[in-house]
């Protein structure tokens, strides 16, 4: 790889962090705005339920997200405070569709110790202020003028240092907040102030109540007419307000999230730390509080954010596992649950750990994750491309071509599937048992092979042989007309559609034909100067039975040709160049744009704008698919027209956001498809492979596919095993039986088809898995399991013991064969030269697997390393150790054979707290730290002195705005040869917000160009609320910021495919390179994920 | 402040309370449809083509004063204010009046916060002695007492009135 990375997201951010209902859109639109940490979603409330509007994206991290509304506005703001001290003010333009930026301005003080319990950003229910504590001991106050408009910032002096939680309370004459807070004593109070803007002062407010529950950590301001605040503990709530106090005691538990049901504040939902939902009533006699009343409702995802919605359906969002639309009904379920969830929206943070494999053997990597805490532990399997399920199968050699045919014109259902082979046509038939069965349809002629055939208009049937078409009727199955090929004169190719045939005989003779009642009727004859290799006649016009052009592939001069209907009129030609034939043309609508198709012999596909109504063809776009000739057909799925490429290498193509989209199918090589939407199969594809035809529903429509097996515990590291077949996890299950809680830790055995728990190690109590490898040892053939623990003991700072399990897989169990005791945490472990490199505490172990006398087997520790503070996270190539250490940056070992030592090499010398690290080549290593950058160090082993020779040079910095807990080289993508950027080497990360990533290494030629891509698309693309990209992607933590340096934002780079043309131009103007080349170029980087 | 606090005892769950607070939950008669369905994905991604600055004016700044220099400007000129009016005419009438409007709601404050946090509604000797011999003054004068004397007379008098 190289110093030239480029990052981009194959998966967004899918942790929940916040949520709010407001009226943003429009004064009449009801919308859910959620915040997915660097990404805003809006959504639009409807009596159907939740439709997705617009996936915002964010130059920030999302610190805080408030909709208010300013004296004199008839729908909300929304403002956004982002981790590094920005915020904006946001309004949505409803005539323009666009984000309109209100006020925006930078939060930050020079001096000040950021808070621990992050930030906290509040608007005052009557807006006067915005209120912010970002530093310890300081308020900061951003206040309105009567116009709405926001006046110049100021701090005022907090005395309360430990601030727990702030809220704005209601119906106070004066801007009042309340502050929860620990004294020195880890005592919890809270307190109420005015604010005096005029002063720009605190005044003692009108109450405060001191020693509450040692675990009150929540706030919630009560509206008027009530007023006050409650205060959530772990063992009590708390009404409390100037003039009334009520508790209650609570079943032991955290309370994470909260949501307020009725504007006049008598209800709120409160989701606690095990995902058990509850109902708070406030009951009270007109303005006077009576009492509290706690019910639990049932159980949910783990939430961080509930927003009551409407009509009893509440949004639940997570940050531990997926989040949820649930609806509380009325009367409990059999299992005394109010709670139905309605909807899962997958969510794959945090990503704790994960692998890349190719369980399909298909050539394509397939990431498994360590998905989601707690309860909501699961394994997640990414994978990109479509997935067919199969439902049944049937043994059939050499399928030459297959259609699906309805029993009369108005049955919502497929009835035949004709398959036709080299030289007999078969009739496949549902029968009553819903099984599939041979038939036959008496008009048609089943001793040849069939070239086509539709359904018409009038409940006919239309087939296609080398010598003639055939009308037939579909309810009495017998022949109506036929059409005779002129003798000497075979059928070559041929098409057709309800009401229109098309056909192709040899000598370039083009028949065109009309589809009567009971009557074929030959419309038009025309004679080209080639052979015709394709045809197509898809209706894409205003009716659905009858189109108005057809496409037309030529050999010879390999030309795709549109002519127009009836008359055969030639209206364009484009040549295809090279010498490969169009074996499928197809013409097709996406999201109301119209397409051709065009896909050649040697598994390339091009594609072209049409334009309807003049024929002409445009944006001509070629992207090869696989190495065979593919076959085109359309379907439908879920609403949706898509088109299946049926080759070596099977694709859908579908299209989203007006851009054609390329996903792979989860299957070997297809020689044939049509889609198969029987009453027992609804929504089917009949696929026929390698002698087989098989019928199976299709998976949503998306890039990325994710399967989900839950764990109900939470996966904390991952390896497979090739071998064996099987995947080992290291995971706990919190037990919340007794009033402690405890955790237990185990290894378990997974298979790596089925998914199923085959075999469980438990560790020891106190034990915890800290890494996982499958391994083997020099003089030894097994694989191996090897498993680092640590026992986390209460009374201890860090582990001083841990040990090395060494586990075989034999019949699907776990076998320990060796263990070996270690003097601290095995926090990382790597197979190296045949034998065994662990990383225990500040030092750097390497084992030897010894054989002893009674033939079993040891680990023998041979040498190691001191000069970590802690040694979290080890890579290691040939001889090279890289160490990426708690707060140590990275540094390089070499491994001496001779002298049987590890000895350090050179080490950077900054001081990043690490939390991933990859070896990129030889020379370059890639590193993740805790402030959420990117960095890359180099090995400098031509300095002149051992000085500059000890020292890792940085040589490229980013922010990228995630914590990445783990960095695998690998890719989601297929690797074919031919392409361009199957060249490029790739790493893939896993994030805590659910992102997982790619960082691709790119040529300098390439990097340099994309860069100026890069600073030209930041002058056109702007940060949304005024936020500058430039700084958002500087490196930034602590000690210093600088500019992002050698890695290139990909997100940005590739968006620059949604822009409008106009946008386009502007930049190749800038650039100085055509419009095609750069989509050319930008969409090649697209496949990379 | 009322310190009653209410019992547990009033809150033992009845099988049938959550369905009771379960009714009547607001409505606008969104989600209404029998067949709720929701669709994730397919979402729009917001391309932001056009300028987004702020207005002029909106481009928020903190203001860099020190908060002790503010605060004693704040005093001084506070201090200016009140010592003028405690010994000039009506000039400055209008001024006065925010000066003491301002004093009396912060000393209502107080006596709020002093009963809930101390036993006694008395102010104690130990809180007056904290203020200065200028509020002490002011607070004697709104009662109709005297300002005049050393602090500990000013403070003996606060407390026998």
């Amino acid at each position: 790889m190289s110093i030239w990375n480029y990052v981009v997201t194959a998966h967004k951010p899918t942790n929940v962090t916040h949520s709010c209902v407001g009226n943003f859109t429009s004064p009449q639109d009801l919308n859910l705005i959620i915040a997915k940490c660097t990404r805003i979603e809006i959504h639009l409330l409807t009596p159907q339920g939740l439709q997705p509007m617009l996936d915002v994206p964010i130059y920030g991290r999302i610190a805080t997200v408030e909709l208010f509304r300013p004296h004199g506005e008839t729908q909300d703001f929304l403002f956004i405070a982002t981790e590094r001290y920005k915020f904006c003010v946001l309004q949505w333009d409803p005539e323009t569709s666009e984000l309109i930026t209100r006020a925006m301005g930078d939060v930050s003080d020079r001096i000040g110790r950021p808070t621990d319990n992050g930030q906290i950003g509040i608007i005052d229910p009557d807006c006067r202020l915005i209120g912010l504590h970002l530093y310890d001991g300081l308020f900061k106050v951003i206040p309105f003028d009567n116009r709405g408009q926001l006046k110049e910032a100021f701090n005022i002096r907090l005395e309360e240092l430990q601030v727990l939680d702030i809220k704005f309370l209601y119906g106070c004459p004066k801007p009042t907040i309340v502050v929860l807070y620990q004294d020195n004593k880890d005592a919890r109070h809270v307190k109420t102030y005015e604010v005096a803007l005029k002063d720009k002062d605190f005044v003692e407010g009108p109450w405060s109540q001191n020693n509450l529950d040692n675990g009150a950590d929540l706030l919630i301001p009560v509206p008027p007419p009530l007023c006050g605040v409650l205060i959530i503990g772990e063992e009590t709530i708390v009404y409390c307000s100037a003039n009334a106090f009520k508790a209650i005691p609570i079943r032991p538990s955290i309370t994470k999230a909260y949501g307020r049901i009725d504007p006049d504040g008598s209800r709120y939902l409160l989701g606690d730390h095990t995902g058990l939902l509850s109902l708070l009533v406030i009951t009270h006699e007109k303005e006077k509080v009576t009492g509290l009343r706690i019910e639990t409702l049932g159980e949910t995802s783990i939430a961080s954010t509930i927003s009551y919605l409407d009509n009893a359906f509440v949004y639940i969002g997570s940050s531990c596992g997926d989040s949820q639309l649930i609806k509380l009904n009325l009367q409990p379920d059999a299992k005394g649950s109010y709670v139905e969830v309605l909807e899962r929206y997958v969510n794959l943070g945090p990503i704790v750990d994960f692998c890349v494999v190719d369980l399909e053997r298909q050539g394509q990597g397939q990431v498994v994750t360590c998905s989601g805490a707690y309860k909501d532990g699961s394994l997640r399997i990414v994978r990109n491309g479509i997935g067919i399920n199969e439902q049944a199968s049937v043994e059939l050699q050499g399928i030459k071509g297959m259609w699906s045919l309805r029993s009369s014109t108005d049955d919502p259902f497929d009835t035949f599937l004709v398959v036709s082979f080299i030289s007999e046509t078969r009739i496949l038939a549902m029968n009553l048992d819903d099984e599939l069965e041979e038939t036959e349809i008496e008009g048609f002629c089943s001793q040849v092979q069939t070239l086509f055939c539709h359904d018409a208009i009038h409940n006919q049937l239309v087939q296609v042989t080398s010598s003639t078409v055939r009308l037939v009727s579909s309810t009495t199955r017998e022949l109506r007309h036929e059409w005779h090929a002129p003798s000497g004169y075979s059928v070559n190719v041929a098409t057709a559609n309800a009401t229109q045939v098309l056909l192709a005989t040899g000598g370039g003779h083009l028949v065109y034909l009309e589809i009567g009642d009971g009557i074929l009727t030959e419309v038009k004859h025309a004679r080209l100067e080639y052979e015709i290799s394709s045809l197509d006649i898809n209706p894409i016009g205003e009716n659905p039975n009858y189109s108005h052009l057809a496409a037309v592939g030529m050999w010879t001069d390999i030309s795709v040709r549109i002519f127009s209907l009836p008359d055969l009129n030639l209206i364009t030609k484009e040549h295809l160049g090279g010498e490969i034939i169009p074996r499928s043309v197809l013409l097709c609508t996406f999201e109301g744009i119209s397409y051709l198709l065009c896909a050649l012999g040697d598994g390339h596909l091009i594609n072209f704008l049409l334009n309807t109504s003049t024929g002409e063809l445009s944006d001509r776009k070629k992207v090869s698919l696989g190495t065979q000739p593919i076959t085109l057909r359309t379907f439908s799925s879920k609403n949706a027209t898509h088109v299946f490429a049926a080759s070596d290498r099977p694709t859908v193509i579908y299209s989203s956001n007006k851009k054609l989209l390329y996903s792979n199918v989860n299957l070997k090589e297809v020689s044939h498809m049509c889609p198969f939407n029987s009453a027992a199969f609804p929504d089917s594809l009949a696929i026929a492979k390698e002698g087989e035809l098989t019928i199976g529903t299709i998976d949503d429509i998306q890039k990325l596919h994710i399967r989900s097996i839950p764990l109900g515990e939470q996966a904390r590291r991952i390896c497979h095993q090739e071998q064996s077949r099987t995947f080992a996890i290291c995971c706990l299950k919190y037990n919340q039986t007794s009033a402690d809680e405890s955790e237990v830790h185990f290894v378990r055995l997974l298979d790596d088809q089925t998914f199923e728990c085959i075999s469980t190690y438990p560790l020891d109590t106190f034990e915890y898995g800290c890494s996982i490898i499958s391994c083997s040892f020099s003089d030894d053939n097994n694989v191996y399991y090897c498993v680092g623990t640590a026992y986390v003991l209460p009374e201890e700072n860090e582990p001083t013991k841990g040990r090395i399990l060494v586990f075989v897989v034999e019949d699907g169990k776990l076998q320990l064969i060796a263990e070996k005791e270690t003097k601290g945490a095995v926090y990382s472990l790597n197979a190296f030269n045949g034998k065994l490199l662990a990383a225990i505490n500040q030092k750097i172990q390497l084992y030897k697997w010894m054989l002893r006398d009674d033939g079993t087997h040891e680990l023998q520790s041979e040498c190691g390393h001191h000069g970590h503070i802690l040694a979290l996270y080890v890579q290691t190539r040939g001889d090279f150790i890289i160490v990426g250490d708690l707060m140590k940056s990275i540094s390089l070992l070499i491994y001496k054979h001779e002298e049987g030592a590890i000895e350090e090499r050179a080490r950077d010398y900054n001081a990043n707290w690490m939390s991933a690290v990859e070896i990129l080549d030889d020379d370059i290593y890639l590193g993740a730290e805790n402030s959420f950058n990117l960095f890359t160090v180099r090995k400098n082993s031509e300095g002149a002195t051992d000085e500059e020779r000890g020292r890792l040079e940085v040589v490229g910095e980013y922010h990228l705005g995630e914590f990445i807990n783990r960095f695998r080289h690998g890719s989601l993508v297929m690797r074919l040869p031919d392409s361009e950027v199957g060249q490029i080497p790739t790493v893939i990360f896993g994030t805590i917000n659910g992102v997982i990533g790619v960082i691709a290494s790119l040529p300098h030629e390439q990097y340099v160009f994309l860069e100026k891509l890069q600073s030209n698309l930041r002058k056109v693309i702007k940060g949304v609320g005024g936020l500058s990209h430039e700084q958002w992607r500087s490196f930034n933590n602590e000690k210093k910021t600088v500019d992002a340096r050698n890695f290139l934002d990909g997100d940005l780079i590739e968006s620059f495919l949604d822009l409008n043309r106009s946008k386009m131009d502007e930049i190749s103007k800038a650039m100085g390179v055509s419009v095609e080349e750069l989509c050319k170029r930008v969409e090649e980087l697209t496949r990379l994920h | 402040m009322e310190a009653s606090s209410s019992h547990p005892s009033d809150t033992n769950p009845s099988p049938s309370a959550a369905s009771d607070f379960l009714s009547n939950l607001p409505s606008r008669g969104l989600f209404s449809s029998t067949v709720v369905s929701s669709n994730p994905g397919g979402m729009r991604v917001y391309i932001c083509d056009h300028e987004t600055s702020p207005p002029e004016d909106q481009h928020i700044k903190t203001n860099q004063q020190n908060i002790l220099i503010r605060s004693l400007t704040l005093k001084k000129h506070k201090g200016d204010s009140s010592s003028k009016d405690g010994t000039e005419s009506s000039r400055k009438r209008t001024g006065e009046k925010v000066v003491d409007g301002r004093d009396s709601a912060k000393r209502a404050n107080s006596q709020v916060n002093t009963r809930q946090v101390g036993s006694n509604s008395q102010t104690s000797t130990k809180d007056l002695q904290s203020l200065t011999v200028e509020r002490l003054r002011a607070l004697l004068k709104a009662k109709g007492l005297s300002p005049k004397g050393r602090k500990d007379e000013l403070i003996a008098r606060l407390k026998s009135a």
